[in-house]
């Protein structure tokens, strides 16, 4: 029985995704680790109006029948916890993130809190992207050394201790991403105001 | 060598012999210094038939790789002992300048071992190590000696015990700097027990650091950082950690009149606001500090460090006292006869619970604040009612035939933090593998001040995955080794990327809190060996009996069972507590347990 604090949380987080545009009305998902155990959004809910029976509880280090119902991402989401110090992983579509993923290896910030807080973002790519073990390994071990990373063409995944704090982490990439776009739009020259921006890249 | 000086210094006390050699590598890249490397030491050293206050005993000073270098609070170091409070293994830490001058005389550890047939010091300039008679020093408290021994922040530091610890009280700190403590657990009593009155260090070596400019880069983010957090750079700096007192109260978790109640009427008399309008003069910081939480406080008696937030409780809520006057001057004189705040006051506000209630025959009553400054000279001197005191609550409260009384946790005095309005909390006391203690696990970030976003406090489900992180990532910080607030700006993934540019290792974020959970992990395994299980996995049977009737925490006690099984069963652990095969093998320690006793019988 999944305690209703957590279900409120589950639901203020993917209402905040879908309200902020970061989702389309069935993409995304979230999770949160309880020690040895996963909770994980049910395949095919829509996050922006999760209910209680919408959230799957299910092993971390082995299937049972909470796979068939749990996000075909749960493989990814499980090598997560299992490689890195993570306790809940946000994925969601950010729009203006994902078009600077189509042409960059990374995406490093302009704006000041994004440039505090993330410094870069690194995009990767896998052939076979949705729920595969490749796909799985490789998110596992860049966020082994990144909060927040972007998968070429399809999304983010963050990570944090809350699912507040996955989100967060998300949800600065995007807005980062949008200031650099209106950057562009307003077409003038860039005036660098951050010492040591130029190390940004290999942080 | 990178960040690592790689020496070892021991020195027995018995022959007044010392010796040097290399620090194991291979030891040092999976422990990391601090307290991850002493509990690895100690696990060698130090058996279950050894008396904490025996001469086979020892003291192992630490520091770690960063210690020394200047990143922001490199100023830390660690002693690692068996705790004469409670048995267990213990660490304690200490800020100050200490710390990075010890680094700088090129050593790792100093090991302390035997114990000396008359009082002595020990001076350590470099390499060159001298010892001196301490008979005319014994019995002098800390502020004229440190001055004595020609204490100079940045050239020569002194390091201490008082008359507590020479008094084999069980609550003696091992003072720093004037007023800096490794207070909790009693090493001040193990050194005192080895007739060790001082060490005093001067250094010239400076740490090598593997990437210049990589380290150069995260010094610089790290400002920003914490200058970007109204924590480090607001709340701490102007208000110190006693900032906590009003915030505390008002979530009804302060623990009152010995956790009778969690709220006090009293606390805005004692709280960081009322210190920073009439007592305090300035703040201070440690070396290579720029959040400066130190208070310097001045009454018409006394003029020092403090008081930390935790000791303007133990002295005043925990007392029913809000007469912050007389909560300074216990509270320095503490530090002048090295004694831990935190276990004097609480222990003092048990014998006033026992005495209200007819166990005890003395004149204590909770609100008496003439009576903390007699209290505290009597248990540095085991005068009187003092002599028990000085032996903490649980003896004390055991004594008298209501050891329920007394507010510990594998028999150390828990701090403020009421774990009946903090549920996390409740278990990070259990756990903890020192006794009660607030500094391994930040759980007060998580459940009340946001950090990084705030949980529901109440919460009990998946609360055991919030503090088993937060266990392990605390004891990876005071394995690096520094201070816990800039935790409060900085994310763990700094820290990682930090000691991979100070030492050339690369540590990813998962790697240095996996260091951490190794470092827990051996600990536990420690315990275990001296007979501790899971039934000391506890908190005082008020603390899930009694809920408090009124304020926001009404109603509530703390759910320990349901969330201890799902601790065991997160860490990997048996139903008895005991890490399982499979866990040690995961973290490397398989080889640790001796063959022939099954982890079952060392339980």
């Amino acid at each position: 029985m999944i305690d209703q604090r957590i279900y409120e949380m589950f639901r203020e987080i993917g209402q905040s995704l879908y309200t902020h545009t970061m989702i389309s009305s069935h993409g995304g998902n979230l999770s949160i680790r309880l020690g040895d155990r996963v909770v994980i959004k049910r395949r095919g809910a829509m996050l922006g109006c999760l209910k209680p029976h919408d959230l799957i509880e299910t092993r971390l280090d082995k299937n049972d029948s909470g796979v068939a119902l749990a996000s075909t991402e749960l493989l990814v989401h499980r090598t997560v916890y299992l490689n890195t110090p993570a306790l809940a992983i946000c994925h969601c579509h950010p729009r203006t993130a994902i078009a600077y993923s189509l042409s960059r290896d990374e995406i490093v910030p302009i704006d000041n809190e994004a440039s505090y807080l993330l410094k870069k973002v690194p995009v990767i790519y896998e052939e076979f992207a949705s729920g595969t073990p490749q796909m799985a390994n490789k998110v596992a071990e860049v966020l082994k050394n990144y909060k927040c990373i972007m998968l070429r063409g399809h999304g983010s995944f963050s990570t944090g201790q809350t699912l507040d704090e996955a989100f967060f982490w998300s949800s600065t990439l995007e807005e980062a991403c949008q200031i650099m776009l209106f950057t562009k739009q307003v077409g003038e020259p860039f005036i660098e105001y951050r010492t040591n921006s130029e190390n940004y890249g290999k942080f | 060598m990178n960040g690592w000086n790689g020496r070892i210094l021991e020195i027995d006390l018995t022959t007044q012999t010392h010796k040097s050699y290399p620090l194991d590598m291979e030891m040092a890249k999976q422990f990391i210094g601090g307290r991850g490397l002493g509990v690895r030491l100690l696990w060698d050293m130090v058996g279950p038939e050894v008396d904490p206050l025996s001469p086979e005993n020892v003291l192992i000073f630490t520091n770690g790789p960063l210690t020394a270098t200047g990143y922001q609070t490199s100023n830390r170091f660690s002693v690692s002992t068996k705790s004469p409070l409670t048995g267990t293994v213990l660490d304690a830490n200490s800020g100050g300048y200490w710390g990075m001058q010890f680094k700088k005389t090129g050593f790792d550890v100093l090991i302390v071992r035997g114990k000396a047939q008359k009082p002595i010091w020990i001076e350590i300039k470099n390499s060159e190590i001298t010892f001196h008679d301490a008979s005319e020093l014994w019995g002098m408290r800390v502020f004229e000696l440190t001055e004595k021994l020609g204490q100079d922040n940045n050239k020569r530091n002194v390091l201490c015990i008082g008359p507590a610890g020479e008094n084999l009280s069980r609550l003696a700190a091992i003072m720093n700097d004037r007023e800096r403590a490794m207070a909790r657990g009693g090493p001040g009593a193990v050194m005192g027990s080895k007739n060790l009155k001082a060490i005093v260090v001067e250094g010239t070596e400076r740490p090598e650091i593997m990437d210049q400019e990589r380290f150069k880069f995260l010094l610089y983010e790290t400002r920003k950082l914490l200058a970007a957090s109204p924590l480090t750079s607001q709340a701490l700096p102007e208000f110190g950690t006693i900032m906590l007192m009003n915030i505390m109260n008002n979530v009804g978790a302060l623990a009152t009149r010995n956790h009778q109640q969690t709220q006090f009427e009293g606390a805005e008399a004692i709280s960081g606001e009322t210190l920073s309008e009439t007592y305090l003069v300035k703040n201070a910081a440690c070396w290579a500090c720029p959040i400066g939480c130190t208070r310097i406080s001045k009454t018409e008696k006394v003029e020092g460090e403090g008081p930390e937030f935790e000791s303007a409780w133990a002295f005043g809520a925990q007392c029913g006292i809000d007469d912050l006057a007389a909560i300074i001057e216990a509270n320095s004189l503490c530090n002048d006869l090295g004694l831990d705040t935190i276990s004097a006051g609480s222990t003092i506000a048990c014998a006033m619970e026992l005495s209200e209630k007819g166990y005890l025959d003395s004149d204590l009553r909770f609100g008496q604040a003439d009576a903390l400054a007699r209290c505290v000279e009597d248990m540095a001197y085991r005068r009187d009612l003092g002599a028990e005191l000085t032996e903490g609550s649980l003896r004390l409260a055991t004594k008298y035939g209501h050891p329920e009384l007394s507010m510990t946790a594998k028999g150390m005095e828990m701090p403020a933090y009421d774990p009946r309005g903090l549920q996390g909390q409740g278990l990070l006391y259990a756990t903890s593998n020192r006794g009660g203690c607030h500094m391994r696990g930040n759980m007060i970030g998580l459940e009340v001040l946001g950090l990084p976003k705030l949980i529901d406090r109440f919460q009990v489900q998946g609360k055991s995955s919030f503090v088993i992180l937060n266990q392990n990532s605390n004891a990876a910080i005071d394995s690096l080794v520094v201070c816990k607030f800039t935790n409060m700006g900085v994310a763990d993934e700094y820290f990682a990327r930090i000691l991979g540019a100070v030492t050339g290792v690369q540590y990813d974020t998962g790697d240095l809190v996996k260091t951490g959970e190794r470092v827990w992990n051996l600990e536990r395994l420690y315990n275990n060996r001296e007979g501790f299980t899971s039934k000391d996995d506890s908190l005082p049977p008020r603390l899930l009996t009694e809920a408090p009737t009124d304020g926001p925490s009404k109603g509530w006690v703390s759910q320990l069972e349901p969330m201890l099984k799902e601790y065991y069963r997160s860490r990997g652990w048996d139903q008895n507590g005991v890490p399982t095969p499979k866990k040690l093998a995961e973290l490397g320690l398989e080889n640790l347990v001796d063959p022939s006793r099954t982890l079952e019988k060392i339980a």
